[in-house]
């Protein structure tokens, strides 16, 4: 519990992406613990998705068949050779309310995956990918009362790095050529470093400070998943049951909740060559997250669904270009104030392949709407970059 | 074909991810509509008990590193003097370049720098600095073996200041006579200082320790070519100690009018001046466990009419720097920090006031915490900034004031341990 000063960067490499006192103490409130000041990074943060740009692109709709997607483990068996991915996803963010419009831009690398064939139809994945990212800076002013009526006017600001991150170890067999299945194991870890500066107007007898905490994060979950594929369907299942998850400051155990489960399907038509149009829908309980907050923390289980497509668009040379588009509906994992927030999104997207198909890029663009029923609005502008590498 | 395409899309990705790196996450407006409070609270302690020794220490700086020295009159209310030493002077002057023993003297004169009060406490009567001889085989720091050598038979010169013309360096003529007597035969020259005025007096000159001091100006021959000698002050005496005969160059003495010292009061400044050091007792719990954000040493101060009541000094709370090791207080209080250090703040304060007066000394408990006494001591200072230099005392309620709610505190507000963080 005892909060300390360091400059321990709280980031991993994929954290980002994803006497006799005679006078009795007068508490008063002093400053705030958890505030983002928007939307969507409410509670323990905002979920990216795990999605890969490609998937980003048609809505997350073909995300259950996305093999760059870490979320079915069945889809890894698509690969036939040893492949890297990673993919980077600034957001930029605008909130309105009575007071006013902000702006701001939070940069993401939220899949980082590798997979190998290992013989035998059986492909191996290891990925990590974002699960909550918390990443936000809050200023506020507030006039504190000491005793007495004596009052100072002061600045808090909370600043937080890092998130929740989900490092999946997966293993995929194709059977036959129209079943794949998967199973996967999950590292629930990351952490959030958390600063608080306190500086008061007036500085003759107040002295600023900084306090600094690091809140880690420790689960487990596991995964199954399959794929059934035809010439004109691809139909494809997911699920991850949630194990315990921890919270704990330093070397003290602060709560235990459990790690979010989580289901989804879709269905795809892919009757037109190198051409996949699809629907998916998932369900995550993220109130299981709930028992690792404070009393006011509400984790909403909530519905994520999409449909969009991935289609063939012009040639280039001798290379396919990919067009994308999409919608998605789902709604955030925590509420603001007490009430639900949904997202809705529209995106686009491209893609297509270089160096005789071992470079693979993708581009998506998307732009999400936020709400409740709040005086409030969030929109944003996410732009996703995805490359592969077949070494 | 293959590398050139692999440059080109690792290019626009390169330029991708360094865009993708630059942030702007702070944000605000939305609180508190979008910011779940959660309290966490400020606490604010008065501990009565922090003080747990106090003690005022009188005849500090020691004699002779006074940054001045002070030639004040208040009647009979206070008296002091200047005394400076010349020890060796000079036997040659400088004509054309080329040296000449001092066989005459044309004119010697004491070239004092008055560093000047503010207009409230400049004089508005004229004033007369007098200048004795005040060389003796006695013990000649001893105000009252000096005091009895300023008398008629030792004058060696004297003149009088309007008020007006007291401004940055007065020029006090002095017997040649004796002077050249002293050339002549390599002997040392020692002037004490009086001032006469018909009202109360505070002059201020620079010392040997602020390397402005009095000197000894001899004009050896009315030729223009031939340049002034300028003697500076330099004791020889005590022999071969030289960090004790070194400050003794120049330095005040008190022949009338010493500030008391009362056990229930702690005095700062005075003549002789005097600072105040004291220890505290904080809770571990909440030195090592908490964040300090304010730290008030609360003191009340009692009214001292005797001197310049409504003259205001700056009172220094500052650090103590000597270790535990030091056990002598009147040592400790030697070894300071610097005003200013640990953004310790002072206070202008006028001798004839009363009240709480509330010293802010945050940066210096901060430095406190995770530190064992033996390393980092739980003390401070309390230093007048004209010490030596104006005779106006601050006096304060000491920890055996009869009152209790006199006696001197310490204010504490902290941040507690929380759970900040958590949504």
């Amino acid at each position: 519990m005892m909060t300390r000063r360091t400059n321990r960067r709280a980031r991993g490499w994929a954290t980002r992406s994803r006497m006799l006192v005679v006078v009795p103490a007068l508490a008063v409130p002093a400053f705030i613990a958890g505030a983002q000041s928007n939307l969507s990074s409410q509670g323990f943060g905002f979920p990216a998705g795990q999605f890969s740009t490609r998937a980003h692109g048609t809505g997350g709709a073909i995300a259950e068949m996305d093999p760059f997607s870490p979320v079915n483990p069945a889809t890894i068996g698509a690969f036939n050779s040893r492949i890297l991915f990673f993919q980077m996803e600034p957001e930029y963010r605008s909130v309105s309310t009575a007071t006013g419009t902000e702006r701001t831009t939070t940069a993401r690398y939220p899949v980082v995956f590798g997979a190998m064939p290992v013989g035998n139809n059986v492909v191996m994945s290891l990925s990590a990918s974002s699960l909550l990212d918390r990443t936000s800076t809050t200023s506020f002013n507030t006039t504190q009362i000491i005793n007495g009526g004596q009052s100072v006017p002061m600045t808090t600001t909370f600043r937080i790095n890092g998130g929740i991150e989900d490092v999946r170890l997966a293993a995929a067999w194709t059977p036959q050529p129209w079943l794949r299945v998967g199973a996967g194991l999950h590292g629930i870890t990351g952490n959030n470093l958390v600063t608080v500066t306190q500086s008061f107007a007036d500085s003759t007898q107040f002295a600023a400070f900084t306090q600094q905490r690091v809140l880690g994060y420790h689960g487990t979950a596991g995964s199954l998943g399959v794929q059934l594929l035809t010439s004109q369907v691809v139909a494809s299942a997911s699920g991850r049951l949630g194990g315990s998850l921890r919270l704990s400051s330093e070397d003290t155990l602060l709560a235990t909740a459990n790690v979010p489960s989580q289901f989804g399907a879709s269905i795809a038509y892919v009757g037109i060559a190198n051409t996949a149009i699809s629907v998916r829908t998932s369900h995550e309980n993220w109130s299981a997250l709930g028992g690792l907050g404070t009393q006011g923390l509400v984790g909403v289980d909530a519905w994520d669904t999409s449909v969009g497509g991935d289609f063939a668009g012009p040639k280039i040379g001798d290379r396919i270009v990919y067009l994308r588009t999409g919608y998605r509906h789902r709604t955030l994992p925590f509420q603001a104030s007490t009430h639900t927030v949904t997202e809705n999104s529209f995106s686009a997207g491209t893609g297509t392949s270089f160096a005789n198909g071992r470079v693979l890029t993708d581009l998506a663009l998307i732009r999400a709407s936020r709400s409740a029923d709040l005086p409030a609005t969030e929109h944003a502008w996410t732009l996703s970059f995805g490359i592969s590498v077949r070494p | 074909m293959y590398k050139k395409q692999l440059g080109w899309v690792l290019a626009v990705g390169a330029t991708i991810v360094i865009a993708a790196c630059s942030e702007k996450t702070e944000a605000g407006q939305g609180c508190p509509l979008l910011c779940p409070q959660t309290a966490v609270t400020l606490a604010d302690t008065t501990i009565e008990a922090s003080v747990v020794s106090d003690t005022t220490v009188t005849g500090l700086p020691p004699i002779g590193n006074e940054t001045y020295t002070m030639l004040a009159s208040h009647g009979d209310t206070l008296d002091t003097r200047v005394i400076i030493r010349y020890d060796t002077i000079q036997q040659t002057y400088s004509k054309s370049n080329i040296d000449s023993t001092i066989v005459k003297i044309d004119t010697a004169q004491l070239v004092a720098p008055l560093v000047l009060a503010d207009s409230l406490r400049r004089p508005t009567v004229p004033v007369t600095i007098e200048a004795y001889n005040v060389d003796t085989t006695a013990t000649d720091t001893v105000s009252s073996i000096l005091a009895t050598l300023f008398r008629p038979n030792r004058l060696i010169g004297s003149k009088t200041f309007a008020p007006e013309s007291l401004k940055d360096t007065l020029r006090i003529p002095i017997s040649t006579d004796t002077v050249l007597d002293r050339v002549k035969n390599g002997t040392r020259l020692r002037v004490g200082l009086r001032v006469v005025s018909a009202k109360s007096v505070d002059l201020r000159f620079g010392s040997s320790q602020s390397a402005t001091p009095i000197t000894l100006r001899i004009k050896a021959s009315l030729d223009t070519a031939a340049t002034a000698v300028s003697v500076s002050p330099l004791s020889q005496t005590p022999k071969d100690q030289s960090f004790l005969s070194g400050p003794l160059a120049d330095y005040t003495i008190v022949v009338k009018g010493s500030s008391g010292n009362v056990p229930t009061i702690l005095g700062v400044g005075g003549v002789p001046s005097r600072r105040v050091f004291m220890r505290f007792n904080v809770p571990s719990k909440i030195i090592d466990s908490t964040t300090v954000v304010r730290a008030s040493l609360l003191l009340t101060q009692v009214p001292n009419r005797r001197l310049s009541p409504k003259e205001s000094v700056f009172v220094y709370p500052l650090a103590v720097l000597a270790g535990p090791a030091v056990t002598d207080v009147a040592s400790s209080l030697q070894f300071l920090g610097a005003t200013g250090q640990f953004g310790l703040d002072s206070l202008s304060l006028a001798p004839g006031d009363s009240g709480v007066r509330s010293f802010e000394i945050v940066g210096l408990v901060r430095t406190w915490k995770g530190q064992p006494t033996t390393v980092s001591p739980r003390t401070i200072a309390l230093r007048s900034g004209a010490e030596g230099s104006l005779p106006a005392e601050i006096d304060f309620f000491s920890t055996r004031a009869a009152l209790a709610a006199v006696r001197p505190r310490l204010r504490i507000t902290f941040v507690p341990q929380t759970s900040y963080g958590i949504p």
